[in-house]
C-alpha cells in the first residue's frame, strides 16, 4: 500500500507530487469550517489505523480507512490523508518523504472517487442499507488504490498485469476487513450523526445558516 | 452470499500467501570478519527468501549480486574497498535498501591483499591468508590464528540474536510516537481551525 523510497522513477515521483499538491489545494478550498474537526479526527483515524494489524490466516493485514474518509470528507480527504501519511512516514517509516506525493494520490484519490460514487447511497435514512453501501465504499476504495499502485509501478518500469495482480490479490483480505469496519462505522454515523454523511448541498445550506448566525452575533457585539 | 465471501477470502489467502503485504521492510547489514552479513524481510516476520540482492557502490554502479537463502539471510564478500549499498526488489513497490560502511569491516587488511590478486575468489583467499600461522615474539602466550578465528565465529554467533533484537527494537512503534502523532494531527487541525475562524470573523466584521 505504501510505496517506499527508491521504488519509483523520478518522473512518477514528480507527477505524483504535482497531482497531490493540486488535490491538496482543491481539498483545502472546499474545506468548510465546520468540517475541520471531522477532518482532523479522520486524519488521526487513518494515522492510527495502519498500526492495527488484523490477523488473516498465516499473515496479518493492517487497516487503511481511506474509504470512510472519502465518504465523510469528499475532496477534503486529500489534506486529511496527506497529514496522516506525512506523520506515518516521519514517525514509523511507512513509505517515505520522496514518495509522499505519489502515496497521497494513490490513497486519497480513490477515497474521493469512492466518496462521490457512494455518498448519495449512504446518506439514506435506512442505517442497514447505508452500512452496506458504506462497506462497499471502503472495499472499492482499497481496490482502486491497488490499481493506482500498479499504475505507478508500471510507469516506473514494471509490467502492469503481474504487478496489478500481485497488489490486488495481496489486498483482498484488507478489502474484506476494511469493508466490514467501514460498514460498522457508517451504521454508527447514520444512527448518531447522519448530517456528517449528507451531500454537499445540504452541508452548504447548513453552512449558510451558520454564517447567518455568525453575522447576527457579530452585529450584536457591535451594538453592545 | 456467505459462500461467495468465504471463497473470495480463501482465494485471497491462497493467492496472497507469500506475497509481501503492506508492511514495512527491514534490511540490515552487519560486518562479520571479512564478509558482510545481511538480512532482508518484512516487519511482520516474513523473510525475503531466495531474493536477488544487488550490490552497488556509492556512485550507483552495480558491483555484484547475491541471493538470500530461505531465511532471507545472505553473506557477501566485498572485493573492493568502497562503501556498499545493498538493494533488493521484493515486488509491489517494496524495495529494501541498506548501506554498509566498509570501514566497519574488521579484516580490512585481508580485503586489501585479496583485492591485489583478482584471480582468487574473495572468500577462499581470505581463509588461506588467515591460516598463515601467527609468529609471535612471546612464544605460546598469544593464541594462534585458528583459535582467534574460532573465537570470532563464536562471538558472532552469540551476537546474532542480539543484533536481530536490536533491529526489531528499532522498528518498534511505541505508544509515545503514536500519541505524539495524534497530538500533531490535532494540533495541526487546531491551527487550521484558528485560521479559518479568523478569516470568517474578518469577513463578517467588515462593513
Amino acid at each position: 500500500m505504501h510505496i517506499v523510497d527508491g521504488a519509483l522513477a523520478p518522473e512518477v515521483l514528480i507527477g505524483g507530487g504535482v497531482l497531490a499538491v493540486a488535490g491538496l489545494g482543491l481539498g483545502l478550498r472546499k474545506l468548510p469550517i465546520d468540517k475541520i474537526p471531522a477532518t482532523g479526527v479522520l486524519s488521526a483515524t487513518f494515522f492510527v489505523a495502519s498500526l492495527i494489524h488484523v490477523p488473516v490466516g498465516p499473515s496479518s493485514v493492517h487497516l487503511i480507512m481511506s474509504g470512510l474518509a472519502g465518504l465523510v470528507l469528499g475532496w477534503t480527504a486529500f489534506p486529511a490523508l496527506f497529514v496522516g501519511l506525512l506523520l506515518q512516514a516521519i514517525f514509523f517509516g511507512f513509505g517515505g518523504l520522496t514518495v509522499l506525493g505519489v502515496n497521497t494520490v494513490n490513497i486519497a484519490f480513490p477515497a474521493v472517487i469512492a466518496g462521490f460514487v457512494f455518498r448519495s447511497m449512504v446518506s439514506r435514512r435506512n442505517p442497514v442499507a447505508a452500512a452496506v453501501w458504506g462497506g462497499l465504499a471502503g472495499a472499492s476504495s482499497i481496490a482502486l488504490t491497488t490499481l493506482f499502485v500498479a499504475v505507478s509501478l508500471m510507469l516506473s518500469g514494471d509490467a502492469f498485469a503481474p504487478a496489478a495482480k500481485l497488489v490486488f490479490f495481496a489486498h483482498i483480505p484488507i478489502m474484506i476487513v476494511e469493508g466490514l469496519i467501514s460498514a460498522a462505522a457508517v451504521y454508527l454515523i447514520v444512527k448518531v450523526k447522519p448530517e456528517l454523511l449528507m451531500p454537499e448541498d445540504h452541508v452548504a445550506g447548513f453552512e449558510l445558516s451558520a454564517s447567518a448566525v455568525n453575522t447576527k452575533q457579530a452585529s450584536e457585539v457591535n451594538n453592545g | 452470499m456467505a459462500r461467495l465471501l468465504a471463497s473470495v477470502l480463501l482465494a485471497g489467502l491462497v493467492l496472497g500467501a507469500g506475497v509481501g503485504h503492506a508492511h514495512k521492510i527491514i534490511a540490515s547489514v552487519f560486518p562479520s570478519g571479512a564478509n558482510v552479513e545481511g538480512e532482508i524481510g518484512f516487519s511482520n516476520g516474513d523473510m525475503a527468501a531466495d531474493t536477488l540482492v544487488e550490490v552497488f557502490d556509492p556512485q550507483g554502479n552495480k558491483i555484484d549480486e547475491v541471493k538470500t537463502d530461505g531465511d532471507g539471510f545472505f553473506i557477501y564478500t566485498p572485493r573492493q574497498k568502497v562503501n556498499l549499498v545493498f538493494r533488493a526488489d521484493l515486488g509491489a513497490g517494496h524495495v529494501a535498501e541498506a548501506t554498509f560502511a566498509i570501514a566497519d569491516l574488521s579484516d580490512l587488511n585481508v580485503l586489501n591483499e585479496t583485492a591485489s590478486q583478482p584471480s582468487a575468489s574473495g572468500a577462499q583467499a581470505a581463509v588461506s591468508i588467515d591460516e598463515i600461522p601467527n609468529s609471535s615474539p612471546n612464544g605460546g602466550k598469544v593464541i594462534s590464528r585458528e583459535q582467534e578465528e574460532l573465537i570470532a565465529t563464536i562471538v558472532r554467533d552469540e551476537l546474532r540474536p542480539l543484533r536481530r533484537e536490536i533491529t526489531a527494537y528499532k522498528e518498534k512503534n511505541d505508544l509515545q510516537s503514536i500519541l505524539g502523532g495524534i497530538g500533531y494531527i490535532f494540533g495541526f487541525f487546531g491551527i487550521a481551525y484558528y485560521i479559518a475562524a479568523r478569516r470568517l470573523r474578518d469577513k463578517e466584521t467588515k462593513p
